[in-house]
């Protein structure tokens, strides 16, 4: 329920934020320019998912840009040497992204080592890494294929019956988790059941506004859907989400209960590392070519979606829709800024002060609940 | 007895779901120790961090006059400026700091320049140290280091140097020992010569007469008749208002036949956590059978805590031996390896090793048991989740609105009730407690002994650690004694004196077979 609320005074900052950008730009709400934000919130997006599981942990990653600069160069690299697109996108994966995660959590949560330090490091090693093996230039992309994965669109027709099919399917879970949490004597208010359900059904039509109005969905937006969905069933209800939120919270006491948190630790730490090379391949796709310096400090907007978003640097207490409103949230402000002519020099100071803002909010509300 | 200094007038203070003190009126005198009793959650911390500006003067209603004065708090801060010191239940210390510099935190004595006179600090420290008698603590010594017994006189420390005339002590005795209390005592008597107003919350019904002028009792929230002078009134009386029922037996010990050797243990040792060389346990070897209740006796600080969280593999590379359970040898490297094994850990300290205060009740008791819950896939079913918990708080009484409540707005005791829900939940053979009713009230300890009779009857072999004698006496079958890291003695109850345990425990004496 807290962070419920959180959530919501941050969502009611986007909505406002959203209307008064399409009262002062004409060229905001129109499904061609919603469209685009979507396009650019997913590559931050996509990291912010697992950034949200490090941040839940009481961690944090600083080498999440680095490695979508590594990932794009390395996955270019194997293409050019002659890989098919898939092998040199699963090598990627494997090297930059389990690799890395891997070498990043046995440090933090074997050797007990700040995740500051250890990914700090990281970020730096990594960066360089993209500059050796680039030579420090861009590589042009060649395959065919490859541009498709972060350019193409699901057809209109196509995301048309998608949508549908989400509306139909999120109104049936909605009456069956109230019917089943009736069922079992807890008191749910119908008001709080058609809240729920409209908002799903504003969201949905938007999306279908926006898809439907302009080239379909895009392929990385679909994909960030369903890693969103996938990660807050994962954070709700599974034992693994249990077990970080338990172990973000208290982590001797976890330990103590029979949590391995070293595995957990470790898990995480290798999700957001292998999401953040995700990213870098798809944006790679996007802009057809490969650059060393790519995805430089996009650890600092991950970060910031996450702590906007709700979560608590402290750990233990936050969720993914939380993160997913921070990250639309700077994403609709930047592309904003941009339409009303902010130079992007006021855009960086603007963006801190709103993230000390939804931090000291965050403060606050604990200090009246304590 | 000296005039009223304190008046709290028809305090009524609610939390979400729950009237936690409704229309309370409760009077305080100078040079008196008023003893505030009352089952877990009637409300009796409440109504002190409503005096003590924990809870500020907007948050309730009602009215605290200090001779005769209104006065209304925003904060800690103000009480203490108005002379209210409070210890609370729950330690409240900054583990990396020193001892000097917590009890003087923020109020430290200063040089010219805004400097920190540190010298002062510490030497002042160790006056308020020295007249409260408490050896073995230096000024300079990182809280962090010291035992719980240690910190929670460094509290006292703390609000002792407030130099406060109306002191509230939260259950300051949970984790002292014997020795630790009657200082404690003892400076709590000298205080009241001095004509120091001091309001005492306690479960431990044998201190209302030792320390206690008069008593007030709470129940749900409500004050039950005015506060009586204590040498009118019986021990019984007060149970019976806090609870509002009789309670005939203390400790409803049954008899049962010991059956096979469950838990063996051999040769075990901890290592101690700083110090090379110097072992927190060692040699230690014992067995524990199916249908008994063992209880572990010993000082503060005897290694009993080391040697179960040792065993259950909660120190791991600090602690080794030779463990059989079942005449199978096994190897326990993590608590994750004890539960598979088939042991459970009622851990001694809720807050810190309990408990995670952001979760609800619900996903607190079920976080042991998260197999038992979820599917193969790992994904959890809610409905077995939500029935699992409401099972054990409704077994365990545990009083909340609802098992979604947080942990950490559960008064003390019922935070203990759920802490040991969460092991009841995995069904383990082996259930080791650890102070299992330190804090807990009167009518829920007799709860817990029965439930710990229940266990045993179903085969459950039950270890105890408590260092209240009269609980270690009242419901062990045998008991080991424990003193500096090494086990001293075993008893079999029937027979045993309370003098014979405590002559081992503080070193006097040592049985025969055993170093
Ligand atoms: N911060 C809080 N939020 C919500 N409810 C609370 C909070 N603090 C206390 N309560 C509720 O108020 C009631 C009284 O709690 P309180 O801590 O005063 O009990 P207590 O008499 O001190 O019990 P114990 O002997 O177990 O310490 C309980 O029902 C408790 O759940
Ligand atoms: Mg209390």
């Amino acid at each position: 329920m807290k962070s419920f609320f959180r959530t919501h005074a941050t969502l009611t900052a986007l909505v406002v934020l959203t209307a008064a950008l399409s009262f002062l730009s004409e060229a905001f709400f129109t499904p061609r320019n919603l469209s685009n934000i979507t396009l650019q919130v997913t590559i931050i997006g996509i990291i912010a998912v697992g950034m949200t599981l490090v941040i839940l942990l009481g961690g944090i990653d600083l080498s999440v840009g680095s490695i979508v600069g590594l990932a794009s160069i390395v996955v270019t690299l194997f293409m050019q040497s002659g890989w098919n697109v898939w092998l040199a996108i699963l090598a990627t994966i494997l090297t930059v992204g389990v690799g890395i995660g891997v070498w990043n959590g046995v440090w933090i949560a074997h050797y007990r080592i700040p995740a500051f330090i250890i990914t700090l490091g990281m970020m730096t090693i990594a960066r360089g890494a993209a500059l050796v093996l680039s030579d420090g230039s861009s590589i042009p992309v060649t395959d065919p294929v490859f541009p498709l994965l972060g350019g193409e669109y699901i057809a209109p027709a196509s995301s048309a019956v998608i949508l549908g099919l989400a509306l139909a399917l999120f109104l049936f879970a909605t009456l069956r988790t109230a019917s089943r949490q009736r069922s079992c004597g807890v008191s749910v208010g119908a008001r709080d059941i058609a809240l729920r359900a409209s908002f799903g059904v504003a969201i949905l039509a938007l999306a279908a506004y926006v898809f439907i109005g302009y080239r379909g969905i895009p392929y990385p937006v679909a994909f960030l859907i369903a890693l969103i969905l996938a990660g807050a069933f994962m954070l709700s209800n599974t034992r693994l989400g249990r077990r970080i939120y338990a172990t973000g919270g208290n982590r001797e006491a976890a330990r103590l209960s029979g949590i391995n948190v070293f595995r957990v630790e470790l898990t995480v730490y290798v999700i957001v590392t292998t999401l953040a090379a995700v990213s870098g391949i798809l944006l790679t796709s996007r802009l057809n070519g490969a650059n060393p310096n790519l995805g430089n400090m996009f650890e600092l907007d991950a970060i910031a979606s996450v702590i906007i978003g709700g979560t608590s640097p402290m750990g233990g207490v936050g969720t993914i829709g939380g993160t997913v409103v921070g990250s639309v949230l700077i994403g609709v402000m930047n592309n904003g800024m941009s339409l009303l002519g902010v130079s992007s020099f006021y855009q960086l100071i603007i963006k801190g002060f709103i993230i000390i803002v939804a931090v000291w909010f965050d403060v606050m509300n604990k200090r009246r609940k304590a | 007895m000296g005039d009223v200094v304190l008046r709290m007038e028809h305090i009524t203070r609610d939390f979400p779901g729950v009237r936690a003190l409704d229309d309370v009126t409760l009077e305080a005198r100078a040079g008196e120790v008023l003893i505030l009793a009352g089952e877990n959650g009637a409300g009796k911390s409440t109504l002190m961090k409503v005096l003590s500006g924990v809870w500020p003067a907007s948050s309730f209603s009602g009215r605290i006059l200090i001779r005769g004065e209104e006065r209304r708090f925003a904060s800690t801060h103000d009480a203490e400026a108005a002379g209210v010191a409070i210890i609370h239940q729950e330690l409240n210390l900054i583990q990396d700091m020193s001892v000097g510099e917590n009890i003087f935190l923020d109020r430290y004595f200063m040089r010219s320049f805004g400097i920190i006179d540190w010298d002062r600090v510490h030497m002042e420290a160790a006056k308020i140290l020295e007249r409260l008698r408490i050896g073995g603590i230096g000024t300079r010594d990182l809280v962090r280091t010291l035992s719980v017994g240690k910190q929670q006189m460094v509290e006292i420390a703390k609000a002792l140097s407030l130099s406060a005339s109306i002191l509230v002590l939260d259950e300051p005795t949970s984790a002292l020992t014997d020795r630790e209390a009657d200082d404690l005592f003892r400076i709590l008597r000298a205080l009241r010569e001095q004509g120091v107003c001091m309001i005492y919350i306690s479960h431990k019904l044998d201190e209302f007469e030792r320390i206690g002028d008069r008593v007030q009792v709470l129940r749900d929230g409500k004050a039950v008749g005015d506060a009586e002078a204590l040498s009118s009134v019986s021990l019984d009386r007060i149970i019976a208002r806090m609870v509002n029922r009789d309670i005939r037996e203390k400790y409803p010990k049954e008899p049962f036949a010991p059956g096979e050797v469950t838990l063996e243990v051999r040769n075990f040792e901890v290592d101690h956590p700083l110090l090379r060389n110097v072992k927190k346990v060692s040699g230690v070897s014992f067995d524990a059978r199916k249908g008994e209740i063992l209880g572990i006796a010993g000082l503060m600080g005897a290694g009993r805590t080391e040697l179960v969280t040792g065993l259950f593999g909660g120190l791991p590379g600090a602690a080794r031996g030779d463990v059989r359970i079942d005449g199978k040898p096994v190897a326990i490297r993590s608590p994750e390896d004890a539960i598979a094994a088939g042991m459970a850990l009622v851990t001694e300290d809720r807050k810190l090793l309990g408990l995670i205060l952001d979760f609800s009740i619900r996903t607190n008791i079920t976080l042991s048991s998260l197999k038992a819950v979820s599917n193969a896939l790992g994904v959890i079913d809610p409905m077995k989740d939500r029935g699992m918990a409401e099972r054990f708080v409704t077994e365990l009484g545990v009083r909340t609105p609802s098992v979604e409540a947080a942990a950490n707005s559960l008064s003390g005791g019922n935070q203990q009730k759920v802490v040991i829900a969460k092991w009841l939940a995995t069904e383990s053979k082996i259930l080791i407690l650890d102070e299992p009713t330190r804090g807990v009230d009167v009518g829920a300890k007799v709860e817990i002994y029965r439930l710990m009779n229940d266990l045993v009857r179903r085969g459950v072999t039950v270890i105890m650690i408590s260092s209240e004698l009269p609980e270690i006496m009242g419901m062990s079958d045998r008991i080991l004694v424990m003193c500096e890291g090494r086990l001293v003695a075993e008893l079999k109850t029937a027979g045993a004196t309370k003098e014979d345990v405590m002559d081992y425990a503080t070193g006097n004496r040592t049985q025969e077979g055993f170093r």
